[in-house]
């Protein structure tokens, strides 16, 4: 039982970085009620967008330069594809019936993956990512990289960004407001359309800032990377209670706990010990999705809300 | 006033032409570019015969010639219907001016593919002959002509060069006069064997320049044939006509493989089978999505447990249960397992709303497909045979008729693949039938009603989650059914098979787009959709790299531009375009006024 601190921080250190890309799912459901399938693909793009900095720098670059200039270059790229995204594919269909949205939101998904892997050099395979100097350091027992720490503040003060802009700022409060109530919110004066690319925005500078820790805590990206860690991070947004922002992040340390602890522990249970690798982990995040989702339907922080008709 | 000196508010309404032509100039111009079209396919148009289908030939016409001869060909028969030519003035309710606009077009539109695919890949204009100058030259006078025509539509106003090319908006039309019994009878005949010819011509293609031309003239004859008001006719006679229709368009179906006589007979009747398989999927999904509006994105996966418990129950090397079972107690296996998978996945997620079920919907079919990996007896007690998958899965044999070899019916010899054709037919039959009953009952309109307004639905007395899991259970049945003839035809069962998106159907995103893209809600939406994204990643396999690309770009621009689909339930349609109406852009259509009233 000695790993099980290790096991922890690594649950955790996984877990923050799904909560990172659930803040994107929960704050554009908050607002528009659409499950935007591409932000998984948004996530992509922003590390790809960080590495195309990190290779246009040259090689002889310190880190500690490259790093803040791959998170803009990450940052910049998502907020721009997902901003045209919503410009182009969704705005068109505020109006639909949800599920036409739904269908272009694969599709956007579909074809952000297949333009990474046709169009960025030698995209077909995994692509090396930078890493970060330093490290490893022992902390009682624990191994920590330099990556996590990366992780763990970007997780910290992203959270803490998000939770100061939603709270106090006239944009964020505007946000609220159209969460709340979109048509009463026109009335006062918000402007709908404006806020819906914010959110857009804000989730996918998270979801850049994401890539970024995802690449440098695992060494490579890949177009299709979106796909699954999209999948987990919004069950994350889900697990929290989707249209809560702390929801988000509560659901994605939940997860990562999970997922690391099943790989792990359910072999201890008599009879289950075939169950227990790496590949049944994701089995076993969704077996959690269900169950919390039939004890508690509005996620653990989430509000029970009445259906909009 | 009397009515003599009053100006007809639709001739004052009615729009110049797009090139101002006398009319008789226009008709001739028309007829003289649509009668060189179809005869320049004689002609030879390129001196190499390293181009397929052999376009060196004066007097024989080599695959694509054909395509811009029909082209020619319609394109006149619709200038003599707006001529008024006896015999032939039925044909077009909706106006033939703007029906022979668009089929010019189409015309010259897949001329010009097949002038341009020679250049391309023989290296320049030069392989062009005197054949093909004319080819493209005629196709294009026919097109500057018939835009001479006086204009008989419902125009948008401007003189933006979009709304002088539009062909119009087709204007409403006046009731139809009842045909004789036969002779409607011998029209619901004529059309069946048509399609059936289409559909078989558009499966032959051999290569894919010949594919493409033939979808560029198919699409535009579809929406000629759409303009013209013949479809919208067609529509009224089959209703009346319907069990006739539908039996006729069955029977049509079945003689599929015994119009497939060429050497690729059996790889044709193996695109057919699988496209059926599709078909009779993306129809169940329809249950799930169309109907009930519960989007299911790991619906592949319900394919995938009757699949599997088909193949388990097969006698196949290398599974664990060594047992064979007869096909009819392994489909109804496969149909009930798949369908207990559907309740159980249903009942925790059907109670909470609805866009919770998008996600644990997507995430059961990547669980099935990992699940499946997984046992293999390393990671998992061996159950699938992991990652290898379950292989050679005899054929089958009901009542001594061997499905695995040939048969010979009189002149035709019947493969088999065929013979899988045919059965799936009976199994997609089956699947119609489930689908149009349970639409058309209390069942399907608790269903529709739970889709347009729950709450509601609810307080008049319907059981929300009981319709709904109903419905969720039924499609996976219908999956499953349809995934104990898929694992038989594809001879072996791999879990990579049932992903949520890949470059081959069946995959839950292509399902989920043949049946949005098809029409949600009806029997014949998806059949087309499925036929349509079936044959185009078959046919079309030199684009492989960018398949999954356009695939993706379909569907955003179909979603924006047609979200109802190539065939619109009637209900959607009106949904679909309410704002346009209240913003009075655009007024509402006649069928979508009656479908208000």
């Amino acid at each position: 039982m000695h790993e099980l601190p290790q096991n922890l921080v690594n649950g955790l250190l996984l877990g923050a970085t799904y909560g990172l890309i659930a803040v994107g799912y929960t704050i554009v459901y908050g607002i528009v009620q659409l499950i935007n399938f591409a932000h998984g693909e948004i996530f992509m793009t922003g590390a790809f967008g960080a590495l195309s900095v990190y290779l246009g720098l040259g090689s002889g670059t310190s880190m500690w330069i490259a790093i803040p200039l791959m998170l803009l270059g990450a940052i910049v790229t998502s907020t721009v594809i997902a901003v045209l995204t919503e410009r182009l594919a969704y705005r068109p269909l505020r109006n639909a019936p949800r599920l036409a949205p739904l269908i272009t939101a694969i599709g956007v998904s579909i074809t952000l993956q297949q333009l990474v892997w046709g169009f960025y050099p030698s995209a077909k395979s995994p692509r090396v990512f930078p890493s970060l100097p330093g490290g490893p350091f022992h902390v009682g027992g624990v191994l920590i990289q330099s990556a996590d720490i990366f992780v763990v503040v970007a997780a910290v003060l992203s959270t803490l960004f998000l939770a100061y802009f939603v709270r106090t700022t006239r944009t964020g409060r505007a946000m609220q407001a159209t969460a709340q109530d979109p048509d009463t919110a026109k009335l006062m004066g918000i402007n709908t359309d404006r806020v819906i690319v914010i959110a857009f925005a804000l989730g996918a500078g998270f979801a850049g800032i994401a890539g970024v820790a995802w690449g440098l805590r695992y060494g490579e990206i890949k177009f299709d990377m979106g796909f699954l860690t999209g999948l987990y991070a919004f069950t994350a947004a889900v697990l929290g209670g989707i249209g809560n922002i702390y929801g988000a992040m509560l659901g994605g340390l939940v997860l990562g706990l999970v997922q690391n602890l099943t790989a792990i522990y359910i072999a201890d249970i008599p009879g289950m010990s075939q169950f227990s690798s790496q590949s049944w982990s994701s089995v076993w995040a969704f077996v959690i999705l269900i169950l919390v989702l039939m004890v508690r339907p509005q996620g653990l922080l989430g509000e029970r809300v009445a259906d909009r008709a | 006033m009397t009515d003599t000196l009053q100006i007809r508010p639709e001739a004052a309404a009615a729009p110049k032409p797009a090139i101002p032509l006398p009319t008789a100039a226009a008709r001739a111009v028309t007829a003289a570019g649509a009668v060189l079209t179809a005869a320049s396919a004689f002609l030879s148009w390129t001196y190499s015969s390293q181009f397929p289908g052999d376009l060196t030939l004066s007097g024989y016409p080599g695959g694509l010639q054909w395509i811009t001869f029909t082209g020619g060909l319609l394109t006149l028969v619709y200038l003599l219907v707006g001529y008024g030519t006896p015999g032939l003035r039925g044909l077009a309710p909706g106006g033939a001016e703007g029906t022979t606009v668009i089929l010019a077009v189409g015309a010259a539109a897949s001329t010009w593919f097949t002038l341009i695919a020679i250049s391309v890949e023989l290296g320049g204009l030069a392989n062009l002959t005197t054949g093909g100058w004319v080819a493209g030259i005629a196709s294009l006078l026919a097109v500057v002509g018939a835009l001479g025509l006086p204009r008989d539509g419902q125009h948008p106003q401007g003189h933006r060069l979009g709304a002088l090319l539009y062909p119009g908006k087709r204007p409403e039309l006046a009731p139809a006069k009842r045909l004789a019994p036969a002779f409607e009878v011998g029209i619901v005949l004529l059309t069946l064997a048509a399609a059936l010819g289409v559909f078989a011509y558009g499966v032959d293609t051999s290569y894919a320049e010949l594919f493409a031309g033939f979808l560029i003239l198919a699409g535009f004859a579809a929406w000629a044939l759409n303009r013209s008001g013949d479809f919208a006719r067609l529509g009224e006679i089959m209703q009346r006509h319907r069990v006739l229709a539908t039996v006729g368009a069955f029977v049509a179906a079945g003689l599929f493989p015994f119009t497939q006589t060429s050497s690729n007979a059996e790889a044709n009747a193996n695109l057919g089978v699988s496209i059926l398989i599709f078909a009779a999927t993306a129809l169940g999904l329809n249950i799930v999505v169309g109907l009930a509006g519960l989007l299911d994105l790991g619906y592949v996966a319900f394919l995938g447990v009757g699949a599997y418990t088909a193949a388990l129950v097969s006698g196949a090397a290398g599974t664990a249960f060594n047992v064979q079972f007869p096909f009819w107690a392994a489909a109804l296996l496969g149909a009930v397992v798949s369908g207990i998978f559907g309740v159980l996945l249903g009942a925790p997620t059907l109670r909470v709303r609805g866009d919770y079920l998008a996600i644990v919907t997507l995430g059961f079919g990547e669980i099935f497909r990992i699940v499946v990996q997984n046992l293999d007896g390393t990671s998992g007690p061996n159950v699938t045979n992991g990652a290898i998958g379950i292989s050679n899965v005899p054929d089958l044999n009901i009542f001594g008729f061997d499905f695995g070899s040939a048969h010979s019916f009189g002149p035709f010899d019947i493969g088999r693949f065929a013979n899988y054709f045919e059965l799936m037919l009976i199994f997609t039959a089956i699947i119609v039938l489930v689908f149009a009953r349970s639409a058309n009952s209390r069942i399907g309109r608790a269903w529709v009603a739970i889709r347009e307004d729950e709450t509601a639905a609810t307080a008049m007395g319907i059981n929300g989650f009981r319709f709904k899991l109903l419905a969720f259970a039924l499609g996976a049945t219908l999956a499953g059914l349809a995934g104990t003839v898929f694992v038989h035809v594809n001879y072996s069962i791999v879990p990579d098979t049932f992903q949520f998106a890949g470059p081959t159907p069946p995959n839950s995103a292509f399902l989920l787009a043949a049946v949005v893209i098809g029409g949600m809600g009806t029997v014949s939406g998806p059949l087309v959709g499925a036929s349509l994204f079936f044959l185009l990643q078959a046919k079309l396999s030199f684009l492989h790299d960018y398949q999954l690309l356009l695939f993706g770009i379909t569907l955003i621009l179909f979603m924006r531009f047609r979200p109802e689909g190539i065939i619109p339930n009637r209900r959607r349609q009106l949904e679909f375009h309410e704002s346009q109406t209240e913003d009075g852009q655009e007024g509402p259509t006649p069928e979508l006024r009656t479908a208000e009233a």
